[in-house]
């Protein structure tokens, strides 16, 4: 862990942080909105005492209640990967600044994701589908997209039936989804 | 009504159609959504569109690039992914830890112990656990002796994309033999399912060693004699020199990491860069060169497997004694968190990003390959080339689409 590396990004960042920076083994993590995303990374990218200059990671999540653009990068300056955490996207309609301008290479990654959650990322100059095919109409790693059958299902969930498996997970009180939040 | 929508046909101006039928299918069959496929899908004066792939013995795989090109040479390119797609991801969020390993090795089809390590290694950080040491030098070495086979497979395919056919029967003598080694251990010959969560699978037996040992006494002048039909080919050398040159800022900014990377001159190997499991206890140089051509990524590769060569025999001198998996119960339900592990793989960083629930499952599931990040860089390495130079610019990034379509 870093220490150093998480009151640099707290002194530098301050009030466009949610919360402090969270750090586990050589992780780094940091919340931040996503309208804040081209400027903190821009920061990230070009100021010398950062120089994150490698996009390691850009994935999208669903928690089922909002949705999330991860970034996960590496700087000489620090042992620790540093998550960045665009937070807080209404499932809705989530909309996300493209990072297009710093890696150019994040086009795919966001075209991917996309593809599988429906992020519109402003900037892409091509967000289109890149594993479905372009007339699909789903969002397939979404949470309340469903696997067509039971094979999938882990022995230790113990046996399902068919239509437990076609209930939806996202509402409010579920459980799982509750730890999730925490 | 609908008379003066209809269409001549282009067989006969008297006959009039419903529809617009040309000779050939609108490309693509319907409006453009993006303006960057609206500029690829517009054809100037004298251009054409080419269809290669998806099944096309120089794509290494399910591959399909559409080619605008203008004669012989290529204007632009589009990549067309996801013949190959599974949603691995998916359905790795619907099972439970220890099965999603196995769903791990397809991605990777050449050097499968690179995918499973970095699963296996975010979800030790999930469950805080403490791998052995005996297990981690276990895991280095079959992880170098994979990364061995599949360099020697990339070098041999280079030159069968190429029009060499001799050189590809070298590499499989060299491929098969670490293949049977692995086997001894695993298994398998190809989808290994070896690494386990906390350990490995199972311990080196006496078959292994004494074959280990028999392949290193001669593997290093087998590979300078093997690598002596490729760098003294002129044919290869000239054809290859120049071709495909990439510069460090572009490659940093287009998201390349391992050897296509190092080829351009950034000394960044995740074994250095960020080390994991014994790497900082093992001397090891990182070659890199200066050019960031197609010759310079063949020949890095060259350099990487004498480097691998250092690591297993060090690993053999320092193997520990010792438990080769860490006590795990057999139902893994790790606290809520997030973990993101990465290994630095034959092809460049492969990694997991792995939040768990609380559950036996995980709640997402991201695995990030680097040959999906290296050709998206066709558009920059083809300008102004043929379209033959297409072959071996794919080559020399050496991409494995089982991993970049999921």
């Amino acid at each position: 862990m870093d220490r150093a590396l998480a009151r640099r990004l707290e002194a530098r960042f301050g009030t466009m942080l949610a919360g402090r920076a969270r750090q586990r083994h050589d992780e780094t993590e940091i919340r931040i909105a996503a309208s804040d995303v081209p400027e903190v990374l821009r920061a990230l990218h070009d100021e010398p005492e950062f120089g994150f200059e490698l996009l390691a990671d850009l994935a999208g999540v669903d928690t089922g209640e909002v949705m999330q653009v991860v970034y996960h990068l590496w700087s000489a300056t620090s042992p620790d990967w540093l998550r960045v955490i665009a937070d807080g996207l209404p499932r809705e309609a989530p909309r996300a600044p493209s990072v297009t301008f710093l890696w150019k290479g994040a086009e795919w990654l966001e075209r991917e994701a996309f593809d599988m959650f429906g992020i519109t990322f402003e900037g892409n100059r091509d967000l289109r589908r890149i594993f479905m095919p372009p007339d699909y109409t789903s969002f397939p790693l979404r949470k309340d997209f469903y696997l067509a059958d039971d094979a999938a299902r882990s022995p230790g969930a113990g046996v399902r039936h068919m239509e437990r498996t076609h209930e939806p997970t996202n509402t409010p009180d579920d459980e799982r989804l509750r730890r999730v939040r925490a | 009504m609908k008379t003066d929508t209809r269409h001549a046909s282009a067989d006969d101006p008297r006959v009039f159609l419903d529809e617009q039928v040309g000779i050939f299918e609108q490309i693509p069959p319907y409006p453009p959504q993006t303006e960057r496929e609206a500029e690829f899908y517009t054809l100037r004066d004298g251009e054409m569109f080419i269809n290669i792939g998806p099944h096309h013995p120089s794509t290494h795989g399910v591959l399909r690039v559409i080619m605008k090109i203008d004669g012989e040479n290529v204007v632009d390119l589009d990549p067309v992914l996801g013949y190959l797609h599974r949603g691995v991801e998916k359905l790795c969020e619907n099972a439970d830890f220890h099965h999603t390993i196995a769903y791990m090795d397809p991605l990777e089809y050449v050097a499968s112990l690179f995918c499973e390590w970095p699963a296996v290694m975010a979800y030790e950080k999930l469950l805080d656990v403490e791998v052995p040491r005996r297990a981690e030098y276990v895991r280095v070495l079959t992880g170098e002796l994979n990364r061995i086979s599949s360099h020697a497979l990339a070098m041999g395919f280079h030159a069968l994309d190429l029009g060499g056919l001799t050189p590809i029967l070298y590499s499989f003598i060299e491929r098969d033999e670490i293949v049977e080694l692995l086997a001894s251990i695993t298994g398998q010959r190809m989808l290994f399912n070896y690494y386990r969560i906390g350990g490995v699978n199972g311990d080196l037996n006496h078959d292994f060693m004494s074959r280990l040992g028999t392949w290193m006494s001669r593997a290093a002048t087998h590979i300078e004699a093997n690598t002596g039909l490729l760098n003294e080919n002129e044919i290869f050398v000239r054809r290859n020199r120049g071709l495909g040159a990439m510069d460090s800022q572009t490659a940093l900014r287009m998201c390349w990491t391992g050897p296509n990377l190092r080829a351009t001159g950034v000394p960044f190997d995740i074994r250095r860069a960020h080390p994991y499991s014994v790497y900082p206890e093992l001397d090891f140089d990182v070659p890199t060169r200066s050019e960031g051509d197609a010759l310079a990524r063949y020949l890095i590769r060259i350099d990487e497997i004498k480097q691998s060569l250092r690591i297993i025999d060090q690993c053999l001198h320092e193997m520990p004694d010792g438990p080769i998996t860490a006590k795990l119960p057999r139902l893994l339900r790790p606290r809520p968190g997030r973990a993101f592990a990465s290994v630095e793989g034959p092809r460049g960083e492969y990694a997991i990003y792995a939040v768990s629930d609380g559950t036996d499952q995980p709640f997402r599931f991201r695995i990030h390959d680097p040959s999906f990040l290296h050709l998206q860089s066709f558009n920059l390495l083809m300008e102004g080339r043929l379209i033959a130079d297409w072959m071996a610019i794919n080559a020399s990034l050496d991409p494995i689409m089982g991993g970049v379509d999921k």
